[in-house]
């Protein structure tokens, strides 16, 4: 769907920023793909760089088999259309009502009036704001507007939606709803989505894969569920600490016992693993803090333990964990 | 308070009345013809200078830099002498360079750069996300600027056109000295060359009404058509 090849963009100035240095990535159709950095990390660069509201200075992207940064005025014009974009603040027009914004891009591409409004009128239904349709921006809530950008970047039907912190700016509440409604988007349509973001919670949210974007280059690409539970690059381990990485008190590193952090996916999470490992292996297990959760559609769990026992008997009953397809990292 | 009223419309002289009434329909022809014509050459004007500014969808700065020059050099010339200096240029475009319609002329020139500008401020203001969501659309610059920054900055039109009638309607005092006619030329004949206060008085009364009415009927548009309270 989308690869980029060494994708380098500088912004020049009195200090240039070195926003891009060097990006690869494979973007494969049909998935929510997340890219997460901090803010800086230059992931609002990259995303503008799949539909040349940047353009790169060097290397290539290609978006549906096409190396769309060669394109300029006609032929972009006409290959960004098939590329919806949804966006932090919304950006919908204030002038028009909530039925002229998504019939914008419509009217852009010079659809008759008849298609227009069966379009929009389903868009909205989609969105769920038909009731809404004769509203204007101001007089919607956050969470209305992002649909309204939603709809809107669908109406050419595109096969791929870039969504640019679209979620920073509401609040948990809505951010779910709106992420519930890319994903039913995604299914339902088969659009690819490609979202930045800075919060973890949204990546695990919705996410098939996800890159680590960290001083403009990718320090991580893999499915969420491996990048979040086992981290390799110190940016994602960075970033994940006290997300789903409970930090360990320095109390209870000091005090000597071993001290294990174990990550149960999939179906790991529903067996009595735990309870085998006491009865089977004579240690003591103390659970220091516990948590069940998903990662779009994969449950997962954390446990923090702390175990007791002669060396020995640690050993294989770690052994016996790691059999068992628990991920075990020692912390102490 | 009552009685000088009184006092004062028995010995109302009706030519008093009708020379007020033919100056204000001069005043009224001379700004009126002048911010049409002037709104519509710049508006192209302003839309040049933010469409051509940095990071804007025509970047073109030498372009911009030349253009703004010429609209500051426009602004920077006092509207008395520019209108004596454009007297040939007059005689081409009206005819004569005297009486009302010459005066919309020098009029019409002085308020371009005026307008261009706050036209240019006026599509600056627009939120540069708005601008970049159409540009994700595939939008033409041409149709950015027909279906995007025109209708999202009409208010702030609606203001500039206004306050470029306002400041009209000063300008228009002085264009007396090429036999413009107006309110203003009115003023200074009757009201201060031949003393007589009370004329003085009048013109300036209705002038006040005038510039009110015309802000206010500009501001009634201007917040009909914003939607973003």
């Amino acid at each position: 769907m989308i690869r980029l090849n060494n994708v380098v963009k500088t912004f020049p100035g009195k200090t240039a920023v070195h926003a891009l240095q060097g990006i690869d990535l494979h973007i494969p159709a049909g998935q929510i793909f997340g890219i997460i950095g901090q803010s800086g990390a230059g992931k609002s660069t990259l995303v503008r760089c799949i539909n040349m509201l940047e353009r790169p200075d060097e290397g290539e992207v290609w978006v549906n088999g096409l190396l769309i940064n060669n394109l300029g005025g006609r032929r972009l014009r006409d290959e960004r259309k098939k590329i919806g974009m949804i966006f932090q603040h919304f950006n919908l027009l204030k002038s028009r009502t909530v039925y002229k914004n998504i019939a914008f891009p419509l009217e852009l591409a010079g659809f008759p009036k008849g298609e227009i409004a069966a379009r929009v009128k389903s868009l909205a239904e989609l969105v769920g704001l038909e009731d809404r349709l004769d509203a204007y921006p101001s007089q919607l809530s956050g969470g209305q507007k992002q649909r309204v950008g939603i709809a809107r970047a669908l109406a050419t039907e595109p096969d791929l939606l870039l969504c640019d912190e679209a979620t920073s700016a509401l609040d948990p509440e809505t951010t779910k709803s709106v992420l519930q409604l890319l994903r039913r988007i995604n299914s339902e349509l088969g659009l690819t989505i490609v979202l930045i973001t800075h919060e973890m919670a949204v990546i695990q949210e919705i996410c098939d894969r996800v890159a680590v974007l960290e001083d403009g280059r990718v320090q991580e690409v893999g499915t969420v569920v491996d990048v979040f539970t086992r981290p390799r690059s110190t940016a994602a381990k960075r970033m994940l600490q006290g997300f789903l990485q409970p930090t360990v008190p320095d109390k209870l590193a000091e005090a000597g016992k071993k001290l294990l952090r174990l990550t149960f996916i999939d179906q790991k999470a529903h067996q009595p693993i735990m309870s085998r490992l006491v009865r089977e292996h004579n240690v003591d297990v103390n659970i220091l803090f516990g948590r069940i959760d998903q990662m779009k559609d994969t449950p997962f769990g954390v446990l923090m333990v702390e175990m007791d026992g002669d060396s020995e008997q640690i050993d294989t009953a770690v052994q016996f964990l790691q059999e068992q397809q628990v991920e075990v990292e020692v912390l102490g | 308070m009552f009685k000088a009223v009184v006092e004062f419309f028995q010995s109302y002289n009706p030519m008093t009345l009708t020379i007020l009434r033919d100056a204000t329909i001069e005043t009224l022809i001379m700004v009126g013809a002048s911010t049409a014509l002037a709104s519509f050459a710049g508006l192209p004007v302003g839309i040049l200078l933010a469409t051509t500014s940095k990071d804007h969808i025509l970047e073109q700065s030498f372009l911009n830099r030349i253009l703004g020059g010429i609209v500051n050099l426009g602004r920077s010339i006092p509207f008395i002498i520019l209108m004596v200096a454009i007297i040939p240029f007059t005689r081409k475009v009206a005819g004569t360079s005297i009486g009302t319609t010459a005066a919309i002329v020098p009029l019409t020139v002085a308020a371009v750069p005026f307008v261009a500008r706050l036209v240019e401020g006026a599509f600056l203001e627009i939120d540069s996300g708005v601008i970049e969501a159409a540009e994700s659309m595939g939008a033409s610059p041409l149709q950015i600027i027909f279906k995007v920054m025109i209708p999202e900055a009409l208010p702030a039109l609606i203001l500039a056109v206004t306050m470029t009638s306002v400041n009209l309607i000063g300008y228009s005092a002085m264009a007396g000295a090429i036999g413009g006619g107006g309110l203003g030329d009115l003023a200074i004949r009757y009201g201060y060359q031949r003393f007589r206060g009370d004329i003085m008085l009048q013109t300036v009364i209705i002038l006040v009404v005038l510039v009110q009415g015309i802000q206010m009927l500009g501001d009634k548009i201007a917040q009909r058509l914003y939607h973003r309270k």
